[in-house]
């Protein structure tokens, strides 16, 4: 084959990759769908949390502030966002402190009675109208209560403005200009998305959308949008880690290209390297978009993770190339130890296959399929493409110097029992907590985005996102009774200052029961018409003023209650609406609490009532990762033993299957064991790159426990080694530097491993002399 | 008043030395009578209490008949205590017509005309003897609720305070001497004008 037909066969192949990703990115779905990631929740509590009722209406708040002009512009900025959002999918309710939104819908007003809990403590008769009346002449004289001169005629009790006051929350910001402002003179508002909180994916497009909303509003002139809550952390933070990642690879990868040709003085092997892997890659992804369909964010990183052992296949094969032997031969004689150290990955992340977590039966299908075509590929593919000319490995003396003196490194064989000893007490010693469940943890917010976080969130007296109380039933009405039985334990729980407000269903809708007991309280026209004119008597009001009132009242005589159903088509019911999901033939109420100061009183105070449920979003989510950790470490356990049965097999020797598995195993306890010592507590990010790091410490081991009958053979073990030791401590060794914790963990965890694994195969791996 | 917010332009330099002209130390306490006219009632309502100005943005309204109540504005707060009812406070920011009350009377009582044209579009007739401040809020949400504030006075005293409301309910509150007179039958509100513009004793 000449230069000019594997220039067009390289070529093609890599339009062949390309093709390959259109069809991959057409029908694969990427989601930040927690259930597609996480095992099937057990409790209770990871139920509800993965049902995503554990959403939590108060996670999906972005917190909003316009600042940068002046008032009656920020106030007018914050009204038109507030129209240009209504309609948009992406978001729910948007409120921005306008009066509409506390009021009751004008065709439900003579619901009013049957809301308002006056009746519950008082009458229709002569003397509470008196004394309301007389209220209501001295609010007519009031400068503050021009407004009440509409209302008055039909509701001389005011109820209207007793539900507003009821449904106001309890810390509501000021209202200047019609609008909510901070004490800092910004309009706030807050923002509810549809997607969920933890799916970077629909919060990213939320956010942009908010963005560019506002950017459209005329006369945005220089006023600035700042927008908060956890929705927004996460994408932004899964925009920095993206770039980031990026921007450490491209330095990674340019570093390597150079290493490639320092080792191998060849471009044409640069362009060829990639193949094996971007094939590996694109098919383990095809093969999850025929069998799933859509994969969680995360189990995709993990996965090229771990593809990432695929890499060293053809460096291998380049290395191995010897003079005056034909290509095809040397792949052929290097070939068994490849094959073996693709097909026993693959045995042993057939473990995750089998674990029963959807997140990881689809690592296992990316991992497997990506690691047997680019086996193949390094196999079959690359080398006709291979140029003619190249450097037998095997004649660089700087090779030679360092295989000289790693043969004179001393092996005590007592050494590996003293690294394990001192790595296992290490590892039981360390100080700080093993497992670090808080992904969160891994992902951090910078203090001044928190702090403003905290101060927007107390400007609005936005729900805390942590606690949820939920309150189960077999209908709509029916958690409506039980938030109503509820209710006075929260009133104690608001008076102990343990929590600023909660905000209860009931709040916004009384049961059926509660309504119908305040309807029999409403006298008929005839009584309440006598009690009213005796009571105006020595009032200066008008004659006749409150017949509206006496229209509502009796209307409000024969209604059916009014249904959670009903109330959520108003646009004040939204509210009501957002709190109440149905799951199967069970009804759920969300109350959130606002201003949580003794998180011991709020998990405590609904004890002993099965059916009211204070839930832990933090505990529940971190039980779940738990949880999904137990999986890895099992499967990861059954990898370990099919490996090493595997290698057994392979290698028809026990003794030799150990000198394979020993050190790999020994540097992964190693890697834990400096983690460890260094206050690391361990995530399910670490358990991957060690995992990787076990896959590359594997070929170290194959290739070094490997018997060869020249010393050109060793040179060329050693040469291919370092290539690939030298290639991941660089890349990974980048990411270690990086300011973000996840990418510092699975850089610093791999680059160490590759470190500890390359030591200890030369120590343990490699055949003694007396051996033999 | 239509338009938004233009620049305000300065009072006119007798509209600034009047207004400079009532001017009053701080704390002071005047007897006013208030007549109600509302839309809602058949006879006007008829108030009889004290006016206490404790300095800038402090300022005190006692109603002691026909019922008890006391409004105090202090610190960007209104507190409302009306006997037997407990005291109902809340945020001036929620209650722009009182904040704009607020700002008329305090910039007139602490004679200063700057603050009242910031609020106040300043219309002025001066005779001799007597003279009129018409206020119109500039703000057109102030606007909704308060459409006119008219200040009549004899030489540094005001006489009267009217208050037309964005709904065309009419307040006449009557300040200092002129509280304690006997009010014209049938009360109305030309009646309480000619009261107001008479010549003082």
């Amino acid at each position: 084959m000449n230069a000019a037909t594997r220039g067009i066969l390289i070529v093609g192949w890599w339009l062949v990759l390309a093709a390959l990703a259109a069809f991959v990115s057409a029908h694969i779905k990427i989601s930040g769908d927690l259930r597609s990631f996480m095992p099937p929740a057990q409790t209770d509590d990871q139920k509800l949390l993965m049902d995503e009722i554990g959403n939590g209406p108060a996670s999906q708040l972005l917190l909003v502030a316009i600042g940068g002009a002046s008032e009656e512009k920020l106030a007018a900025l914050s009204t038109s966002l507030t129209e240009s959002l209504k309609d948009d999918a992406n978001f729910g309710r948007v409120i921005n402190g306008a009066d509409a939104d506390m009021q009751l819908d004008t065709s439900l007003l003579p619901y009013r009675y049957l809301l308002s809990p006056t009746l519950d403590t008082n009458r229709f008769d002569t003397k509470f109208l008196h004394d309301e009346l007389s209220e209501r002449v001295a609010d007519v004289a009031s400068p503050a209560a021009d407004f009440l001169d509409d209302l008055l005629p039909r509701d001389p009790t005011m109820e209207v403005l007793k539900l507003a006051q009821r449904w106001m929350p309890a810390k509501a910001p000021a209202v200047r200009d019609g609008v909510w402002f901070s004490p800092r003179g910004e309009a706030l508002l807050l923002v509810q998305t549809t997607g969920a909180a933890f799916n970077p994916g629909a919060q990213t497009a939320a956010i942009a959308d908010l963005i560019s909303k506002f950017g459209a509003l005329p006369d945005v002139g220089v006023a600035q949008l700042t927008i908060s809550g956890p929705g927004y952390f996460g994408a932004k933070l899964a925009a920095t880690t993206r770039r980031e990642a990026e921007r450490l690879s491209a330095i990674g990868t340019l570093g390597f290209l150079v290493l490639l040709f320092v080792a191998y003085r060849s471009v044409v092997v640069i362009v060829l390297v990639g193949l094996p892997l971007a094939s590996g890659a694109l098919a383990g992804l095809a093969a999850i978009a025929l069998a799933f369909g859509d994969v969680h964010g995360i189990t995709l990183a993990f996965g090229f993770t771990l593809l990432g052992v695929a890499q060293e296949y053809p460096i291998r094969v380049f290395s191995h190339r010897q003079s005056a032997v034909p290509i095809h031969e040397s792949v052929a004689a290097v070939w068994p130890l490849l094959r073996l150290a693709v097909v026993s990955a693959c045995i042993a992340y057939l473990a995750f296959f089998f674990s029963g977590v959807p997140g990881l039966q689809q690592l296992a299908v990316f991992t497997i399929v990506g690691l047997l075509v680019a086996g193949m590929a390094t196999r079959w593919g690359l080398p006709p493409l291979l140029p003619t000319q190249f450097r037998d490995a095997a004649t660089l003396p700087f090779i030679e110097r360092v295989r000289a003196w790693i043969v004179a490194v001393p092996r005590p064989r007592a050494m590996p029992w003293i690294v394990l000893i001192v790595a296992i007490a290490a590892i039981a010693l360390a100080p700080t907590p093993l497992w670090q469940n808080d992904l969160s943890a891994l992902t951090p917010i910078s203090p001044d985005e928190l702090q403003r976080e905290g101060e927007l969130r107390d400007a609005l007296g936005a729900p805390d996102i942590r606690y949820l109380l939920v309150l189960e039933a077999d209908s709509a009405d029916g958690v409506l009774a039980l938030s109503e039985r509820v209710a006075p334990k929260v009133d104690a729980l608001v008076a102990s200052h343990a929590v600023d407000d909660v905000e209860l269903p009931s709040r916004y809708l009384p049961s059926a029961a509660t309504q119908l007991a305040r309807q029999q309280k409403l006298p008929v026209r005839a009584t309440l018409s006598a009690s009213l004119d005796e009571a105006m008597r020595d009032t200066p009001f008008q004659p006749n003023t409150f017949a509206p009132f006496l229209d509502d009242v009796e209307k409000a005589r024969t209604l059916p209650p009014l249904t959670a159903d009903a109330f959520a088509k108003s646009p004040f019911g939204a509210r009501l609406q957002a709190m109440l999901t149905q799951r199967g033939h069970r009804w759920f109420g969300l109350a959130t609490f606002s201003g949580v100061h003794d998180a011991h009183a709020i998990e405590t105070f609904a004890s002993g009532d099965s059916n009211v449920h204070v839930l832990d979003l933090k505990a529940s989510s971190e039980s779940l990762v738990a949880q999904y950790r137990l999986r890895i470490l099992q499967a990861l356990g059954i990898a370990l033993v099919l490996l090493a049965v595997a290698v057994a097999i392979a290698l028809r020797n026990a003794k030799r299957a150990w000198h394979v598995i020993a050190p790999m195993s020994l540097a992964t306890i190693l890697v834990i064991a400096v983690l460890r010592v260094s206050g690391v507590s361990l995530s399910l990010f670490h358990l991957v790159a060690v995992t990787l790091a076990a896959g590359l410490g594997l070929h170290y081991a194959l290739f070094f426990e490997r018997p060869v009958d020249t010393l050109a053979e060793a040179r060329r073990t050693l040469h291919g080694t370092l290539v690939c030791v030298i290639s991941a401590v660089l890349v990974f060794g980048l990411l270690a530097t990086s300011s973000l914790p996840v990418l510092r963990a699975i850089g610093l965890t791999v680059a160490l491993g590759v470190a500890f694994h390359f030591c200890l195969s030369i120590q343990m791996a490699r055949p003694r002399d007396d051996d033999r | 008043m239509l338009t938004a917010s233009p620049p305000p332009s300065s009072p006119s330099p007798d509209t600034a030395t009047l207004i400079a002209s009532l001017a009053r130390p701080a704390p002071a306490s005047t007897a006013y009578t208030e007549i109600h006219f509302a839309r809602l009632l058949k006879d006007p309502l008829v108030l009889h209490g004290q006016l206490d100005y404790g300095g800038a943005d402090k300022l005190g309204k006692r109603v002691d008949t026909p019922y008890k109540e006391t409004t105090t504005i202090a610190d960007g707060k209104a507190t409302i205590a009306r006997e037997g009812r407990g005291s109902k406070s809340f945020g001036l920011d929620r209650a722009p017509e009182l904040q704009g009350l607020l700002a008329s009377f305090s910039a007139m009582l602490g004679g200063d005309a700057e603050t009242m044209n910031r609020y106040y579009d300043i219309g002025e007739t001066i005779s001799e003897k007597n003279w009129t401040l018409t206020l119109t809020p500039r703000s057109p949400d102030l606007a909704k609720h308060l459409k006119t504030v008219v200040i009549d006075g004899a030489a540094k005293e005001p006489r009267c305070f009217t208050l037309t409301q964005g709904d065309g309910d009419v307040s006449v509150m009557l300040l200092g001497d002129l509280a304690a007179t006997t009010l014209p039958k049938p009360v109305t509100h030309a009646a309480l004008d000619n009261l107001c513009h008479a010549a003082a004793q």
